[in-house]
């Protein structure tokens, strides 16, 4: 191939180069000096009325409540880092945090492997259902799962599991349904991604790949796993970020207290009629420290691998 | 407030209340508390029905009951006496108890899947109408053959009555809702607790003559006004007319709840301004730190100060209508039901008459730094503080008691009618009418 592609480069005469060259680049590309500054200032309001609820909780997460209750929440001071120590231990992050790994990890491992799997069926082979096929996976994305919450209730309570894997006897109460349900419920999106990612493949490769007798399996975890490693990584910081902040399901289908994760496991820090908004603060910053290091961790995939498949397909 | 609710890893909202699936402004718990309704309508039937599989499970020395309990692990003293309790219940019997420990909102706010899924075989609950709700879709257990227990009067055997007349819930402790004040601010100023409604307009009066707003109020959450509306209700139409009230049997539109608004805007200008923009726990610091002279809340008032309580004192809400004596009040009470889907009736039913027990209360108590009030009469009041043992003389001259609104009408009606409708009458108090025709409406097909 490459002894064609040289005759096919637009040559261009040396001597045009500089009328075509565009006109000198004027600060603040298109946009006039005036405009850039209202555009500023609105993008930083617009941060700055993001950032404050959070940083006002980061903030009081380290004082004290007798004295933020008696002084206001305006005053200055009070400072402390006991809110951390007891959130830790009255939260017992540790625990719960163990849960939601056990429910993340798999979920997210789960979901890219079958999303991949449908989705380089999609790209590489023409049926006549592979539209039909993606858009009722994007459909089911567009139920709001509390749409669902009955049937998926009912249908995990009819489905029996032995003792070892599920000490309730049935689906309810076990990690097994947090997980199947997550991974169900991010299918749709992650196939849509990836089948996308994958339709930008050269097809030439499956052909070379085809000659030189590769199969359909080796074709998909030999040839086209390794080429879209970096939409993979991309949607695994979407899908744990996702996954871990899950509440509704979490809430909903697990009953024992001691098998609930971070998110749920956030309301021990409230009394029955009594919240202690500093502790909860705290425990708040606690809960969204995994996602925060994984999305700083993968930062450079997730943005590459967003725009990635954005423009052919 | 400091609520980072827009962290995004945040599970729940920070409202301090349970009571209210549906109640907080955020979508998703509007949409699951609307789920979970449907789920209540839907599955009860069928799950009754596979409740009693695997009944008949040994019970005495080895066998193992699954109690649930409504606080979270390290919540508190709370936590402390109910796994004390469990502990002391496995030491009498050989029984082994397996605590599920859930914090208090979310047990309550998942209830109804939580006894249709796999609940445990004993849970905590409440008295009253939420009790009855779950008896009449057969979600728990009739009791009825463990009662009478040691100790538990006729008025608690009423409490733990459904509407068939047969028991199914055993009661452990309460709390009474009252008038509660500084005793340093009262002796300063020479104030007493009033005795009768002529009393009651003056020292209002007087505090305000000094400066001081005479009740302290917030209803940022919703619920604390209930409590003022529960008694002024009692206090002006009687306990029966309330009870009548809450299950749907009188009119909402009618002269008698119109009185109630028209008296508590008439003492409006005696509270706090713009309730709804305040916490109690903000109410209750303006009553602890002197800007207002009383505040109308639970004993839980007490935690919102940050202190031990020596100086606080109460009194129950004064006569206001001259042929209702003031003998009514609201004291919760809080207790244990089995669950129907329960895989060890036996073994259940046995625990729970123990946990009626004096011996029951008395091991709770013992081993937590601040002590409920304990509904058995035979239980020892040792630990308690004086604000205890004086809510216990209260609730015991009491002649009729009410469970408080979220728990004596239908869940659904108090959050999702109450709630909004108090909080538009304390917005604007002169709508008095749009606001009863409103709640009557909802009323007609909420509670049929």
């Amino acid at each position: 191939m490459s002894s064609h592609d040289a005759v096919l480069v637009p040559t261009v005469p040396p001597e045009t180069v500089d009328r075509l060259k565009p006109p000198k680049r004027i600060e603040g590309g298109v946009m006039s000096r005036p405009r850039g500054v209202v555009i500023t200032v609105i993008v930083a309001l617009l941060a700055l009325a993001w950032v404050f609820p959070l940083a006002w909780a980061l903030v009081n997460s380290f004082r004290d409540y007798g004295y933020t209750q008696t002084n206001g929440y305006l005053s200055s001071g009070g400072w402390t880092l006991d809110n951390y120590r007891q959130a830790w231990a009255q939260g017992d992050f540790g625990l719960h945090f163990k849960n939601s790994m056990l429910i993340t990890i798999p979920a997210v491992l789960l979901t890219l492997w079958l999303a991949s799997m449908v989705a380089f069926v999609l790209a590489r082979f023409s049926y006549r259902f592979n539209l039909t096929l993606l858009g009722v996976f994007l459909a089911a994305n567009l139920l709001p799962p509390q749409a669902l919450l009955i049937p998926v209730f009912r249908m995990f309570r009819e489905i029996p599991l032995p003792m070892f894997m599920s000490d309730s006897g049935s689906m309810l109460n076990s990690f097994w349904s947090l997980i199947l349900v997550n991974t169900a419920f991010q299918l749709g999106f992650c196939t849509f991604v990836l089948s996308n990612y994958m339709k930008t493949l050269p097809h030439e490769i499956y052909e070379s790949a085809e000659l030189d007798g590769a199969s359909v399996w080796r074709q998909y975890w030999q040839l086209t796993m390794p080429l879209v490693r970096p939409a993979l990584a991309a949607l695994a910081t979407l899908q744990f970020t996702w996954v871990y902040n899950e509440f509704f399901w979490a809430t909903v289908l697990l009953q024992q207290g001691d098998k609930f994760p971070m998110t749920s496991a956030l309301n021990n820090l409230r009394g029955q009629f009594f919240t202690d908004n500093n502790l909860v603060a705290a425990g708040s910053v606690i809960v969204a420290l995994p996602v925060l290091v994984v999305f700083f961790a993968l930062q450079k995939q997730f943005v590459s691998g967003l725009t990635l498949g954005s423009t052919k397909g | 407030m400091s609520r980072p609710r827009s962290t995004g890893a945040l599970g729940g909202t920070s409202v301090p209340r349970s009571t209210i699936a549906t109640m907080s402004a955020t979508r998703r718990s509007v949409l699951r508390g609307m789920a979970l309704s449907g789920l209540a309508v839907g599955g009860s039937g069928l799950l009754a029905a596979c409740g009693d599989d695997g009944g008949g499970a040994s019970s005495g020395s080895g066998a193992t009951v699954k109690f649930g309990i409504n606080e979270a692990q390290g919540s508190g003293p709370a936590y402390d006496r109910l796994k004390a309790i469990a502990d002391a219940y496995t030491a009498k019997t050989d029984t082994k108890v397996s605590l599920n420990a859930v914090d208090h909102n979310t047990f309550q706010e998942s209830i109804n899947t939580y006894l249709q899924g796999t609940p445990d075989d004993v849970f905590t609950w409440f008295a009253g109408f939420r009790m009855s709700q779950f008896a009449e879709s057969g979600l728990i257990t009739d009791v009825s053959d463990q009662w009478p227990i040691d100790g538990l009067g006729d008025s608690f055997k009423q409490a733990a009555t459904a509407s068939d007349g047969k028991q199914y819930f055993v009661p452990i402790s309460y709390y009474p809702w009252a008038v509660f004040y500084r005793k340093s601010v009262f002796e300063k100023n020479g104030w007493a607790a009033p005795e009768s409604k002529d009393d009651f307009m003056s020292l209002m009066d007087d505090m305000q003559g000094k400066g001081i707003t005479p009740f302290a109020f917030g209803d940022k959450d919703g619920w604390p006004a209930m409590g003022t509306f529960d008694i002024l209700n009692m206090r002006l139409n009687g306990f029966d007319f309330h009870m009548g009230l809450m299950a749907g049997e009188e009119k909402w539109d009618g002269d008698e709840v119109k009185l109630v608004f028209e008296t508590w805007k008439s003492l409006l200008p005696y509270h706090q301004e713009d309730p709804l923009g305040r916490t109690w726990q903000e109410a209750a610091t303006s009553m602890g730190n002197g800007d207002c002279g009383m505040y109308l809340l639970g004993t839980f008032v007490v935690d919102a100060l940050d202190e031990s309580g020596d100086d606080l004192d109460f009194f129950t809400f004064p006569q206001l209508d001259d042929s209702i004596p003031a003998d009514s009040l609201d004291a919760p009470i809080d207790g244990f039901c089995v669950a129907a889907a329960g895989k060890n009736q036996d073994a259940a039913k046995e625990m729970i008459k123990w946990l009626g027990s004096a011996a029951a209360a008395d091991a709770g108590n013992e081993a937590a730094e601040a002590p409920f009030i304990a509904a058995n009469s035979g239980a020892s009041t040792s630990t308690y503080s004086d604000l205890q043992k004086k809510s216990a003389e209260v609730v015991g001259a009491a002649a009729n008691i009410a469970q408080f609104m979220d728990r004596d009408t239908n869940a659904d009606f108090a959050s999702t009618v109450m709630i909004p409708s108090i909080q538009e009458f304390l917005k604007s108090p002169d709508d008095i009418d749009k606001i009863t025709a409103s709640i009557q409406e909802q009323a007609n097909s909420i509670l049929g």
